[in-house]
């Protein structure tokens, strides 16, 4: 056998390793539940883009059936207090309208009849539902349809709350708990063992291989989100958000944030895999460190994934007042960090957690009787 | 360079169950058996040797090599475990190809080399398949083929000839000894003892996590007093021969073969035994054979450890 020099000799074996890793990793029977996970956030975008379509059509049939051309301003002209012949001097006669009799209870004498009214007007966009009691408007409410700015905000909650804290963080604990841990369990660690292979080398191999294996996965779940998300866009409100709204750039800014999520959790549950036994034990563990980040110290902040993670999100979650304090703790970023400074965090937590895997597996022993 | 296996005052526990205690070992190229029942920390002492597990106490080196180096401990050991699990998906091909490429090999290199252990084991039929369709004895084989693949000096074997049939036990045999002849350390674990007896140059004995006597196995014998030796003499004359052997101080029994052509002699001083024989051949006795009744792994075993859990 030819000599190789050290380093093309580590990169052919970690090419190795990962080849072996890939297909494992990509065809396991015991990973299954992952693709379901990824799947989940494009099946909700999927039928809110239905959904929004399908009102959207039902806006329009009304909108067509207004006895007169309506606009926005027209919907928001409506105050409560206004008598129906008011409404109808505005708006026109309703396209859709209902009505029933309320037997109002009062304390001395017989029941009194009130007469409840509701109608519903169109834009063509929006949708105007006025509830009348006894001939003056007493509620109000405007449904919008499809607006990319909120929708926009839409995206970055889910993203944030739903994708990263909890479809990307159980995937990678999915995938990187098992690369070491799974072998065990199976009584097949020994194979890499026994070859003459670092063991730093084969540490790095399956944590690339694992993060290979969690960008493809969940940076191509992200990538049909946005397109699930955008799809029921006209052509030009596509065109206006995506290439004029920074739709574009958040996109791209989405793919990449979810790309850094699998490398700062893998790299934690590479370590954790190695350390634990039970996976529930430091999921629950990490689970729990990233969730109370926004109350820790200062220093500790730094020791987290989504702290850096929420710092590149491209569309802040707006806390509306009212909001509950714990959860406005939860979504405000007080102290963001700038870009740059976000994905050197994010590498070096993940460098930090792989020299700790690193010492780790040169101590790692084969005994899977205990295990 | 040194072209041994050595350990020194090596100890394992595991929590507070002993693997091993207290092993000096210098193991020297040659087919050496470690021998003992189960739990007597046969598989734990290889493992050790390949840096599978660590000594809690002691030093281990193959050939100077120290086993928390596998990048260069296994370019020269090849080692067939007793984990009968592989990984996934793979076919016999795949998993010495697999193994042989993570090594840094290159393709065409890896492919020559798996090939060669595939044929070497009698698979190259079976190759293509997948290894979790294997018999048992074929995943003994492929796993076999994995520790010869690259050609290792030292090759250490977890009860090789485990699920293999007659046919394949001699031709496994036949590679160990071929292994041997050309210098390579071959280190094989074993609980049966016949075959120990077939192909070892030398023997490690072990119970309960000690080392109670190695070398070579007629080494072994000669140093257990206790039992005197047992020595079948093949003559014409047994009678004749046992009235005179009874002359000798160190004549313990002497019993008459079924036959009347034998005589099975127990005595406590070999050596004696022999010059005294040599004088009564010299006087005419006809003497057709001698043989050492007890110069055997079973013997020493039996005398050494008892014979549980044994299989002869």
């Amino acid at each position: 056998m030819n000599k190789l020099p050290a380093t093309s000799l580590w990169r052919a074996q970690i090419q190795s390793v990962v080849r072996l890793e890939m297909k494992k990793t990509f065809f396991a029977k015991r990973g299954l539940w992952i693709y379901v996970l990824a799947l989940l956030p494009i099946l909700l975008f999927i039928a809110h883009a239905i959904a929004t379509a399908h009102q959207h059509n039902q806006s329009v049939l009304l909108g067509r059936q207004n006895e007169k051309p309506l606009s926005y301003q027209d919907l928001l002209a409506v105050k409560t207090g206004m008598s129906s012949q008011d409404v109808i001097a505005l708006l026109g006669k309703p396209p859709g309208r209902f009505h029933w009799t309320e037997q109002r209870i009062v304390e001395q004498g017989a029941p009194v009849q009130v007469p409840h009214e509701s109608y519903h007007y169109s834009d063509g966009t929006n949708d105007l539902y006025l509830g009348f009691a006894d001939g003056k408007v007493d509620h109000v409410w405007i449904r919008e349809g499809y607006n990319p700015g909120r929708d926009a905000i839409m995206f970055a909650g889910v993203f944030q709350f739903f994708f990263l804290r909890l479809v990307v963080f159980f995937g990678c604990l999915g995938i990187f708990m098992n690369l070491f841990r799974g072998e065990i369990l199976d009584r097949s660690l020994h194979f890499y063992f026994l070859a003459p292979l670092r063991r730093e080398v084969l540490m790095v191999g399956k944590f690339l291989a694992g993060c290979l294996a969690t960008c493809v996965i969940f940076v191509t779940s992200e990538l049909l989100q946005i397109v699930a998300f955008t799809w029921h866009f006209s052509l030009s409100a596509r065109d206006l958000y995506l290439y004029q709204n920074h739709g574009m750039a958040h996109a791209a800014t989405y793919l990449g944030v979810t790309a850094l999520a699998c490398l700062g959790y893998g790299a934690f549950f590479l370590v954790a895999g190695m350390l634990f036994r039970n996976p529930i034990l430091p999921a629950a563990a990490i689970l729990i460190w990233e969730a109370v980040n926004p109350f820790l110290p200062s220093l500790l902040k730094h020791f987290s994934v989504i702290y850096y993670l929420k710092s590149l999100c491209p569309v802040n979650v707006p806390t509306p007042p009212g909001t509950p304090p714990l959860f406005a703790m939860l979504v405000s970023n007080p102290d963001p960090v700038s870009a740059p400074d976000a994905v050197l965090g994010v590498v070096a937590v993940a460098l930090l957690a792989l020299y700790a895997s690193s010492l780790q597996v040169r101590r790692m022993e084969i005994n899977y009787t205990t295990e | 360079m040194n072209d041994r296996v050595v350990f020194e005052d090596v100890s394992k526990f595991y929590g507070e169950i002993l693997g091993v205690n207290r092993v000096n070992l210098s193991i020297p190229p040659g087919i050496t058996s470690l021998v003992g029942p189960n739990g007597s920390g046969k598989t734990t002492l290889m493992n050790l040797m390949t840096g599978l597990v660590r000594p809690t106490r002691g030093q281990i080196r193959v050939l100077d090599y120290r086993t928390n180096d596998p990048e260069n401990l296994f370019r020269i050991v090849g080692y067939s475990t007793q984990f009968d699990a592989f990984p996934r998906g793979l076919t016999g091909y795949q998993f010495i190809y697999s193994y042989l490429r993570l090594g840094g090999r290159d393709s065409q290199d890896a492919e020559r080399l798996a090939w060669q252990a595939i044929e070497r084991v009698n698979l190259a039929d079976a190759a293509s398949r997948n290894v979790a369709g294997y018999s048992k004895g074929m995943r003994q084989r492929i796993r076999l083929a994995q520790a010869l693949s690259h050609n290792p000096k030292v090759l250490v074997l977890d009860e090789p000839l485990n699920g293999l049939d007659p046919l394949a036990r001699s031709e496994m045999i036949a590679v160990f000894r071929a292994a041997a002849a050309e210098g390579c350390h071959v280190i094989i674990s074993s609980h049966i003892l016949h075959e120990v007896d077939v192909i070892s140059d030398r023997v490690i004995l072990l119970s309960n996590g000690y080392v109670i006597a190695e070398g070579q196995i007629h080494s072994v014998r000669s140093e257990i007093h206790e039992h005197p030796a047992q020595i079948l003499v093949r003559c014409t004359r047994p009678r004749e021969l046992a009235a005179k052997m009874m002359e000798c101080p160190s004549t313990i029994e002497i019993s008459i073969h079924n036959d009347d052509r034998g005589l099975l002699i127990k005595t406590r001083d070999a050596d004696r035994f022999y010059l005294m024989l040599n004088q009564i051949a010299l006087n005419g006795v006809d003497i057709e054979s001698v043989a050492p009744a007890d110069d055997d792994v079973n013997s020493v075993y039996e005398y050494l450890i008892g014979n549980d859990e044994v299989v002869r």
